[in-house]
């Protein structure tokens, strides 16, 4: 007799195991070189940083180019966030991945029915923060550069109030990524609990063929 | 249902498999809470920018001043509700490690058992191969000793932070008031992201001990990954990005005390302090990959010891 304990989850049967979904293929890959860009971005944007600091510590710091680099500076360093934040997420998909592909190996192993939990509602709106955030920071990091090209012919208050409305961007940028992250990983416990259940089943099962 | 975990990091005995903790719905609550306080301090930044525009520097600098701490203290109440989903992931990753040793007595084909020792390779790394349960690495034992004061200290300096950003709101010009509220905010954010990173080593303590324990309790060979190259990378970008927040909050605290050229010093302590939650971050996405490798290779494990009984 099969304990009947999946009733609160949706999920698919199939004979063979389902492998990676194509989000989890795409964290697979994607992973490492967004980790990458991120490790690349941060020592580029402290030296800027180090290049501004020098400059306004000088006799007679040039305002242009302090103005530029306090725009470049926090968008090299946000190319860095936005980077390790989607190599974070990636990594998320990628363990979910492995639970489903696993799961089905496991399964289809031991000669069951595969049953596979679909997408939870917390995965799909992880998705799409995820996506959402992304597209914020992008949309910053690129008018920062716009500012920066802007500084010589902008007015200083016109440049005050791009920085201050693009850092408050920024920051929103952040907090949805870092949600979309904890909606991944409460994903996780939504997909360990359906297969703690199932592997408990799996035993009173009869094998197929 | 609460789940009390043990000093090992286990859910208390006679946890209900099928029932649903609550981290997840806490998690997600407090997350919600974060992002409203960072939607506020939004707000409140863009309309900051449109003092700038009616020529009320002054006023826009105190609106910045407690909009900063207020963002902060946002981030950090999101961090605290990701480190709460991890507990709930740890909780859960223990009860598949019961649900695993009971089912696989019963799906195992009947087998010699052949115990095999030394170190073996796989698809996910070099394994070691032996008889009883792997003991725990220092650096898990660390982990599960250190991530709740971790994730405590961490907030206690956010909001410690968020109270002197009204001070700083208060008196725009205080530099000892701008300091302290951004040397101890991104202490608090990087204490917080260590916390976060003790319990993905905690969970990297109890996938080893409970996949080791399944195989010891079916009287077959344990085989442990060794420790890979991505969990050292982990622990050593960690290590240096608690470093860098300590250094940046004690930089924080000389320019407190009075320096030279402060627009000088905060041009480089800011982008130092996010270089330091940059590098904890970094770590943070080694652990992931590392759990995620590891549980490749239990699942292997466990097919294997399904199609061959041992």
């Amino acid at each position: 007799m099969t304990i009947n304990t999946l009733t609160n989850f949706k999920y698919t049967e199939t004979a063979h195991s389902p492998g990676y979904n194509r989000l989890q293929r795409m964290g697979r890959r994607l992973w490492a070189p967004m980790f990458l860009m991120a490790v690349m971005a941060w020592p580029v944007g402290f030296a800027l940083a180090i290049v501004r600091a020098n400059e306004l510590a000088s006799a007679s710091p040039d305002p242009t180019t302090v103005a530029r680099l306090g725009q470049v500076v926090p968008a090299v360093m946000f190319i860095g966030f936005l980077s390790v934040f989607a190599a974070v997420s990636f990594a998320i998909a990628r363990i979910l991945g492995v639970f489903r592909k696993g799961g089905g190996d496991v399964q289809e192993a031991s000669g069951r029915r595969v049953l596979t939990l679909k997408m939870t509602a917390a995965a799909k709106l992880f998705v799409a923060l995820m996506a959402m955030a992304m597209m914020i920071i992008a949309v910053a990091v690129v008018l920062h550069f716009v500012v920066a090209g802007s500084v010589d012919t902008w007015s200083q208050a016109t440049i005050e109030q791009w920085s201050i409305t693009l850092e408050a961007v920024r920051r929103i940028g952040v907090a949805i990524y870092l949600v979309a992250i904890a909606l991944g990983l409460g994903a996780i416990i939504t997909v360990l609990r359906f297969q703690t259940i199932r592997v408990r089943q799996l035993p009173s099962e009869t094998a197929n063929g | 249902m609460t789940t009390r975990l043990t000093k090992e990091g286990r859910p208390a005995a006679g946890t209900d498999y099928l029932s649903e903790t609550r981290h997840r719905k806490l998690g997600f609550t407090l997350a919600l809470a974060g992002l409203i306080l960072a939607v506020v301090a939004f707000v409140a930044n863009v309309a900051a920018a449109g003092l700038i525009g009616d020529g009320d520097e002054a006023g826009a600098s105190s609106v910045l001043a407690w909009s900063f701490g207020l963002t902060t203290t946002a981030f950090g109440t999101i961090k605290l509700a990701i480190g709460i989903v991890l507990i709930g992931i740890l909780v859960r990753l223990w009860l598949r490690v019961e649900a695993v040793k009971v089912a696989l007595a019963g799906l195992k084909p009947q087998a010699e058992a052949r115990v095999v020792t030394g170190d073996t390779s796989t698809p996910y790394g070099r394994a070691v191969a032996g008889r009883e349960v792997p003991k725990p690495l220092p650096i898990h034992t660390m982990a599960r000793r250190l991530w709740k004061p971790m994730l405590a200290m961490g907030y206690m300096a956010v909001v410690a932070g968020l109270v002197t950003s009204l001070v700083w709101s208060a008196d725009e010009a205080s530099t000892a008031a701008a300091a302290w509220t951004q040397g101890l905010q991104f202490l608090g954010e990087g204490l917080l992201l260590a916390g976060i990173s003790f319990l993905l080593g905690t969970i990297l303590g109890s996938l080893r001990e409970g996949g080791g324990e399944v195989q010891e309790a079916l009287g077959l060979t344990v085989k442990t990954l060794k420790m890979p190259t991505t969990a050292k990378v982990f622990i050593g970008l960690m290590a240096l990005g608690v470093m860098a927040a300590m250094l940046q909050f004690v930089l924080y605290l000389v320019v407190a005390g009075g320096v030279d050229n402060t627009a000088a010093w905060f041009a480089w302590l800011g982008p130092l302090r996010e270089v330091s939650l940059g590098l904890i971050l970094s770590g943070v996405v080694m652990a992931l990959v590392t759990i995620g490798n590891v549980l490749g290779f239990q699942f292997d494990r466990i097919k294997e010891i399904v199609t061959t009984g041992n």
